[in-house]
């Protein structure tokens, strides 16, 4: 009996350490891990007040809450509730090529709609001069100054369109239900072959040097919203988004 | 003309019967050549290649920041921790505590706010973005363009008096004064005029009805009543934000 304590004693004495050894590593990596998330945060907390500081407008994605949102020196201009985010990453032939884990602590800047927004400006030639002491014609009354169009007028807008940045990361904006139901189905399959060839091409670096895509959805008006009013060259600051 | 025999059911199921088997017999012939059967896997290779190529998505999920749910148990940790404190509150403080204002110039929206609660929202007009050019040998060309950024309230007035520019006259057609009294206009910036730089301003309008149109010159808009309301909330210094 004594010798059976004595060897269970022995096991005991024997798995204490280890036991305590893993506890130790565990919480060890979870504190670990914990500073990891911290380093990255107030990393980009950095970030944001550098853009905050400047002039330029940016865009603030927080993955967490699931919003975008227009800022000017940390002020928020307009706000837009995703209704789905997903962030891609580039792959050939099933690997892919991830970009460095701290990309979205760095400075993303000079982002550009594509397409591009074609405004379309009028061009009024001023009258002739008149004489102070002329009078007008009988009957002739100015004519009225031509009234340019409303964004909603002169900027249709495309779905998906994206907001490419020069770091290589791009903003890709879809409208949610992006005009399914009004498209018909040869429409569709033809946009549908045109995003795969782009897609592709991206992917292989064809002439693209797009290390990171983040796609959001938004409610259409949003989407449409977003694309009138995107001031040029933007920056972009990602918070809460956790590695792949 | 005499049509010939229409053939029965029996002999054209056995026709088919021989085309389907000289099909057979050919695809079988195929597989056996060496070069068809490399060229098949190098499709089937090619077919794979392309479905592993494109991009790769992840869905994101909401939720909080895993560094905001675990509390920091290091030194480090703690120090970064009281950092990130430092810094969020440092751009809590960016947001304006007073009054401020945005204008939305797409969307010819105005909204007065209060720290972060919107308090007016109402339609105005911006640049209209046209292209004015000096006619019969004139060189000058204007763009009525609204500027975009961050602007101050610099001066406010009351029944302010428009000092026409040049631009006034030869959209008109008519000369140039060279008295500067002649140049001054009154009652067509309306009742208030709030003055954020380098000319531009925020004021009344004669032109009600094209309100949330871009129509102006480069000023902002505004219609009666809520003119009234942002000249009476917004003091000196008041922020501007223009997109």
């Amino acid at each position: 009996m004594r010798r059976l304590l004595l060897v269970a004693l022995a096991i005991a004495t024997a798995a204490s350490p280890a036991a305590g050894g893993q506890g130790t590593a565990a919480a060890s990596s979870g504190s670990g891990a914990t500073t990891a998330a911290l380093a990255r945060e107030v990393a980009q907390l950095r970030l944001e007040r550098d853009l905050a500081s400047g002039k330029g407008f940016y865009l603030r994605l927080d993955a967490g809450r699931q919003r975008l949102a227009l800022m000017l020196q940390g002020v928020t201009l307009d706000d837009y509730a995703t209704a789905k985010l997903e962030w891609g990453v580039p792959e050939v032939v099933f690997v892919d090529r991830r970009p460095p884990a701290d990309w979205d602590a760095s400075p993303i800047s000079r982002g550009r709609l594509e397409p591009e927004r074609d405004r379309d400006r009028l061009e009024v030639v001023a009258p002739p001069l008149v004489a102070a002491d002329a009078k007008p014609a009988e009957g002739a009354s100015p004519s009225p100054p031509p009234i340019p169009k409303s964004a909603e007028e002169s900027y249709s807008v495309p779905s998906p369109y994206r907001v490419v940045f020069a770091e290589g990361v791009s903003l890709e904006v879809r409208a949610k239900g992006h005009g399914g139901r009004n498209r018909s189905l040869f429409r569709r399959l033809l946009d549908a072959a045109s995003l795969r060839a782009a897609d592709l091409a991206s992917a292989l670096r064809l002439g693209a040097t797009e290390r990171v895509r983040l796609r959001v959805t938004l409610e259409a008006d949003d989407a449409a919203a977003l694309y009138r009013s995107l001031p040029p060259d933007v920056g972009l600051i990602v918070v809460g988004l956790k590695p792949r | 003309v005499s049509a010939g025999p229409t053939p029965g059911p029996a002999v054209v199921a056995d026709a088919e019967a021989a085309l389907g088997r000289r099909v057979l017999d050919r695809l079988r012939a195929a597989a056996r050549d060496r070069r068809v059967r490399l060229a098949a896997a190098g499709l089937i290779l090619f077919l794979l290649a392309l479905l592993g190529t494109g991009w790769d998505f992840a869905t994101v999920a909401p939720g909080a920041d895993a560094a905001a749910t675990v509390k920091p148990a290091t030194r480090e940790a703690l120090r970064l921790a009281a950092e990130s404190e430092r810094l969020q509150a440092a751009l809590r403080r960016r947001v304006p505590r007073g009054p401020w204002i945005v204008i939305d110039q797409t969307h010819n929206r105005l909204r007065l706010m209060h720290g972060d609660d919107t308090v007016l929202e109402a339609p105005c007009s911006a640049g209209s973005g046209m292209i004015l050019k000096e006619a019969s040998g004139g060189r000058r060309v204007w763009v009525f363009d609204t500027p975009r950024g961050r602007f101050e309230v610099l001066s406010k007035a009351e029944n302010p008096v428009w000092k026409k520019p040049d631009w006034a006259f030869v959209e008109e057609g008519e000369p140039i004064p060279k008295d500067p009294g002649e140049r001054m206009e009154y009652g067509s910036l309306g009742e208030y005029a709030l003055y954020f730089g380098n000319g531009y301003m925020i004021h009344g309008t004669l032109y009600e009805r094209l309100l949330g149109r871009p129509v102006s010159h480069g000023c902002i808009r505004l219609g009666k009543e809520p003119l009234r309301e942002v000249y009476r909330a917004a003091p000196l210094g008041t922020p501007v934000y223009i997109y």
